[in-house]
């Protein structure tokens, strides 16, 4: 089996030779090349060159488009700082005054150089690594591109006080995601994951959820050009997924590292595709044996439940991870003989 | 098992955790003008907020609903600088806060100033983007005994090891206690160890208890007066 073939036997719950895996190495790719990360992150060619030593050197059953959120962000006006191990910060938001709230409108993916590259990064991978390789497009949530753009305390301050304000920025909001999410499936991403926090119950009211952000989460997913994964945004979700289980077009949900997964599978029932199982930021502070052994533990609890992809949860897998920590989850999947 | 709150504190809890500050804050004026401000805030505010922090720890309520109780404890403490009222019976003394270095994640920070100084601390809030040498200048400057220095991601928690590498380089641990937090000490509590941290908080509303604890580990360290 190919790595397509085995990503959609899990999503069928079908059997397959082994457990699909992942881990979200998008940044990781720069660390294998050595590549300078102002470069990495805006000539897709060099993100090609990444994720080609991806493949090469760990072979995940998954490639992902570049994890730079914020480059979402920069498009509507956000100031970035460069970090020197990972992707750019927010170091300002978009929308600093009520006149700029009230100038907020769509952009245009294909003029714009951040998005730009993040689907060209996407279309050059769907070129050299063909059908045979899944691509996660990586797009920010709409809920959360409103608290990028806005900033945070902004963002609570509109959700909790402003009902119409918040309206209109999420239509701008849904309509950005309508637009990437179509430009990277277009180039040939095999779905959207998207990190979702502010309508995580550990984030937002229960209420306020249900009646602002809920309605606006089924819209835009449901309207998507293709399937999406709801990605715990590094918060702990299953014990929230009777929220999110009626949602349209949701192909899976990406859990955190301590969610339970036979927790999401009494609210979800069988059929979404669940991944998860090791979280990416804690990758290098563990030896290769505990990474193992919890690898092992994970497909051990997962062994009845086909629909199910070994993951690293939260965000990118560091930079100064060590490799033998990356392939020890490889060789432990390898290696596991339970069914899958 | 907690305690029941009061009639009164149960009708404030209620309208905070349903996001209708102007009334919650109302509410507490209204209390200050019959009892006094001291009163208010220790008979009043002071269980309310108690009960939304552990709730908050627990996982029982949302970042929104601790974000509105902030904002309620900032509306009602500005009215009482405006008017001259004193806000709390103990004043603990100067608290240096910021985002380390690299870091431009203020809420976390802001809740923290904003509950720390409902509790009696003069907070210095030095913003976003802090490198480890100005922190302690301002800490040194200010006789601050407790800093507190926020990140919400792994790369920029790691810029915390410069404040405990400048605090050792000028002889100054034990007598100046890091707080540290943000999101990822959460995810990673072996963190606050690993970038030299005194303590972290679960939440904002607990980085009053926590800071109170610093203060006390900083006087038993270092008694003396500084220079």
């Amino acid at each position: 089996m190919n790595s397509t073939q085995r990503v959609f036997a899990a999503v069928t719950g079908e059997p397959a030779d082994r457990r699909a895996f992942t881990l979200t190495l998008s940044l990781y790719g720069a660390a294998l090349t050595g590549c300078p990360l102002d470069l990495y992150h805006s000539v897709p060619e060099r993100y090609l060159e990444g994720q080609r030593a991806v493949l090469d050197s760990i072979g995940p059953d998954i490639l992902f488009s570049p994890f730079v959120l914020p480059l979402e962000g920069r498009a509507f006006g956000c100031e970035l700082a460069p970090q020197k191990n990972g992707p750019p910060n927010v170091k300002k938001p978009a929308i600093r005054d009520d006149a700029g709230l009230r100038a907020l409108k769509a952009v245009d993916v294909e003029s714009d150089p951040g998005l730009a590259y993040l689907v060209e990064s996407v279309r050059l991978m769907s070129r050299e690594f063909g059908p045979g390789v899944p691509l996660a497009g990586i797009l920010t949530a709409p809920t959360d591109l409103a608290a990028m753009i806005l900033g945070i305390e902004r963002w609570l301050e509109i959700l909790l006080f402003e009902p119409e304000a918040a309206r209109d920025v999420l239509h701008v909001a849904v309509s950005h995601f309508h637009a990437m999410g179509s430009a990277l499936l277009a180039a040939g991403a095999t779905c959207i994951v998207t990190p979702v926090m502010f309508c995580n119950p550990q984030i937002m009211n229960p209420e306020l959820a249900g009646t602002t952000v809920m309605p606006v989460l089924r819209e835009a997913f449901g309207n998507a050009p293709g399937p999406v994964i709801f990605h715990h945004g590094g918060i702990p979700l299953s014990r929230h997924l009777d929220l999110f289980k009626d949602v349209p077009n949701l192909l899976g949900f990406v859990l955190d590292e301590r969610d339970s997964f036979a927790q999401a599978r009494q609210s979800l029932g069988p059929d979404p595709v669940l991944l998860g199982g090791l979280s990416g930021p804690h990758m290098p502070g563990r030896t290769p044996e505990a990474i193992r052994r919890r690898v092992l533990d994970v497909l051990q609890d997962r062994q009845d439940d086909p629909r199910f992809i070994l993951a690293t949860t939260s965000a990118d897998v560091p930079m100064g991870t060590p490799l033998e920590n990356i392939l020890a989850v490889r060789n432990a999947v390898f290696s596991d003989g339970s069914p899958s | 098992m907690a305690h029941p709150l009061s009639d009164p504190a149960q009708e404030l809890y209620d309208l905070i955790i349903t996001a209708r500050r102007a009334e919650a804050v109302d509410v507490l004026l209204a209390t200050a003008g019959r009892t006094g401000f001291k009163n208010m805030v220790s008979g009043l505010l002071e269980p309310v907020l108690t009960r939304i922090g552990e709730n908050w720890m627990a996982e029982r309520i949302s970042l929104a609903q601790g974000y509105v109780a902030g904002k309620v404890a900032e509306d009602v403490l500005m009215t009482a600088a405006r008017s001259g009222e004193q806000w709390s019976g103990e004043r603990k003394g100067p608290a240096v806060l910021c985002c380390i270095e690299d870091d431009f994640h203020a809420l976390g920070r802001k809740l923290v100033g904003v509950f720390l100084r409902s509790a009696g601390w003069d907070v210095i809030d030095m913003g976003d983007d802090v490198c480890a040498a100005d922190l302690v200048d301002r800490a040194v400057s200010a006789g601050a005994r407790v800093v507190g220095a926020s990140a919400m991601m792994l790369s920029t928690a790691m810029n915390i090891r410069s404040v405990r590498e400048e605090l050792a380089r000028r002889g100054l641990e034990g007598r100046i206690q890091l707080a540290v937090g943000g999101a990822i000490f959460r995810l990673r509590p072996e963190l606050v160890q690993e970038v030299g941290g005194d303590g972290t908080a679960e939440s904002a509303l607990q980085a009053p208890a926590l800071f109170d604890s610093l203060l006390a580990r900083s006087l038993a360290l270092a008694p003396e007066v500084a220079p």
